[in-house]
């Protein structure tokens, strides 16, 4: 991977080429990746006759520019040997249908940073590209496929000038005005400009993936968190105010009508309980961790100084406890049958000892989460937790530890 | 290290098993027209708690800080999470066990008791604070820090060799 970084930098800094084809261009930034279904190539017009003269050629080619300059020493040596076993290999490149690519050598040298031994890589490589798609291949095409019009020529052409040490045994080839992209083992001419739009799309998100990391996943879900907390605050103070009303409407005058209420609320009484107790909890933890709850001394001292969202949190806590605590009226009322029918739960005259304080919990409930969701709305942007857990600093971690020592 | 991949997929599953198990606590009451219903959906509840707690664990085994042998110090960070999780188990499965056993007959009858109304507070309030910790736990094991060496932990471990 460090080579391969070297390379990058290297492309970045080469200064642009005034001959097409070669492969240098093509490294920059390929991550090595798992195999692709289609892997596009192109064929070159050369002969076989010549063969022999461009792969001293073409070796030499790759290391002029783009190779970093402490490596040179290093490959050196090892030229003669690759020049020999290139010679021994290429009735087997013969055999091949498509011969010598422009990409290849880009290939080589891609994996040069992670192969120990560079100088067997033309053997290993070359059946490896015939035999795998892969992914590989098909980023750097899009790269490859960028070159200049005027650059596409049919005609063979070899730079003697290029000469270089470090040797990649590669044919000579030129861009050609199509592509030859291999679909269900044939290869169909395809257009350039086609090929470029979706490789390079592959090509962002392959850049994206590295900058993602741990940290950021955690910071958007708990982002997300906080959104879904926003949207419960607000419905459960509407939703709390909405069932005071209508059991205030429901029972009447002075609470005279409490049977009335009953009757009509029973239906709504054990759902509105279930959906009390969600948005609650929902509210409830995002409001624990806007005030960063689990460290208990900046929670309390939060708490003391009167903080508005510390006070939220205790409030919404209240609300969840009272609220919880009639979950047996609740289901009663969810039961209610007349005193009239037989195993009533609700015997003649109880109705107001019973309703009486689950009506004035239901309102002190109503209030309290209004009261939380003002003050909530006070400071919507605090966010303690994010600042604490998130903060990339190594200093905050002094700090963090007394106040996990305090809390403890 | 911990792989982006990887950990987009624990904190998902994670995620899941909390919904699932704040939809339960929240709507099995209503969902109680055959006694097995509330069953099912209490035993999978019940699972699905104790998977958490399995993969909490693995992420703790997973980090730099517990590979280097300073358990002590991921046990007082998380401390709380661990304890709250354990209680909130514990209180699940005694409710679960309570509530089915009276219910068992006839789902639709009245049970309430004051202990139980009592362990039904406390129960509900504990899975409250048990999704805010588990959650917290779950989001702070993503920081790269855990997964590599650096001054802070280097400073735990002289603090722990004292």
């Amino acid at each position: 991977m460090r080579a391969d970084s070297g390379l990058r930098l290297e492309n970045h800094l080469r200064p642009p080429r005034a001959l097409p084809p070669v492969p240098s261009a093509i490294q920059d930034d390929t991550p090595l990746s798992h195999p692709k279904k289609k892997k596009p190539r192109t064929k070159t017009t050369l002969g076989s006759a010549s063969l022999e003269g461009f792969v001293q050629t073409a070796t030499r080619r790759p290391s002029e520019g783009s190779e970093p300059p402490n490596k040179e020493p290093v490959e050196h040596p090892e030229a003669p040997v690759q020049r020999r076993q290139k010679k021994t290999k290429l009735p087997l490149e013969l055999e091949t249908a498509f011969t010598q690519k422009t990409s290849s050598p880009s290939v080589l040298r891609n994996e040069n940073g992670i192969d120990v031994e560079p100088a067997e890589e033309p053997v290993i490589q070359k059946p490896r590209r015939k035999t795998k798609k892969t992914q590989l291949a098909e980023l750097q095409y899009a790269n490859e496929l960028g070159v200049e019009d005027e650059d596409i020529i049919t005609d063979e052409q070899s730079n003697p000038e290029q000469q270089s040490v470090f040797t990649v045994p590669t044919g000579v080839s030129q861009p050609v005005g199509k592509v030859f992209v291999e679909k269900s083992r044939r290869f169909h001419a395809t257009d350039r400009a086609e090929l470029i739009k979706t490789t390079e799309n592959i090509d962002v998100s392959m850049d994206m993936t590295p900058s993602w990391t741990t940290r950021d996943v955690a910071l958007s879900v708990h982002r997300a968190f906080r959104m879904v907390g926003l949207f419960s605050h607000g419905f459960l103070a509407g939703c709390a105010v909405w069932n005071i009303v209508v059991i205030y409407v429901l029972a009447g005058d002075q609470l005279s009508n409490l049977s009335n209420l009953l009757q009509q609320y029973k239906t709504l009484a054990y759902p509105f309980q279930s959906l009390l107790y969600l948005l609650l909890a929902l509210s409830t933890i995002s409001a624990f961790d806007r005030i960063d709850f689990a460290k208990t001394s900046v929670a309390i001292r939060n708490f003391l100084a009167l903080d508005p969202t510390a006070l939220a949190s205790f409030l919404y806590f209240t609300a969840l406890i009272l609220s919880l605590s009639q979950q047996m009226t609740s289901d009663r009322i969810h039961l209610y049958t007349p005193s009239s029918v037989n195993g009533s739960l609700w015997a003649a005259g109880i109705e107001e000892q019973v309703l009486q304080p689950w009506i004035v919990v239901n309102l002190v409930v109503a209030l309290l989460v209004g009261l939380s969701w003002l003050f909530l709305s006070y400071r919507p942007d605090m966010d303690l937790s994010e600042e604490l857990m998130f903060s990339s600093d190594v200093e905050e971690y002094p700090d963090k530890d007394k106040g996990i020592k305090a809390s403890s | 290290m911990l792989q982006t991949s990887n950990y987009s997929l624990v904190l998902s599953l994670q995620f899941l098993l909390l919904s699932y198990d704040l939809f339960v606590n929240s709507f099995s009451e209503l969902l109680r027209m055959a006694p097995v219903i509330q069953l099912v959906l209490f035993i999978i509840q019940d699972i699905a708690v104790l998977f958490n707690i399995i993969i909490i664990f693995l992420m703790f085994f997973n980090t730099f800080v517990f590979q280097a042998g300073l358990v002590n110090v991921l046990f007082r960070k998380f401390k709380g999470t661990i304890i709250l999780t354990a209680t909130y188990f514990a209180l699940s499965i005694s409710l679960h066990v309570w509530v089915m056993n009276l219910r068992w007959k006839d789902s639709n009858r009245f049970v309430w008791t004051d202990g139980l109304q009592t362990l039904f507070v406390f129960q509900r309030l504990a899975a409250v604070l048990y999704y805010y910790l588990y959650k917290r736990t779950a989001v702070r094991l993503g920081d790269p820090r855990f997964y590599q060496d650096s001054l802070w932990l280097r400073k735990e471990f002289m603090q722990v060799r004292r």
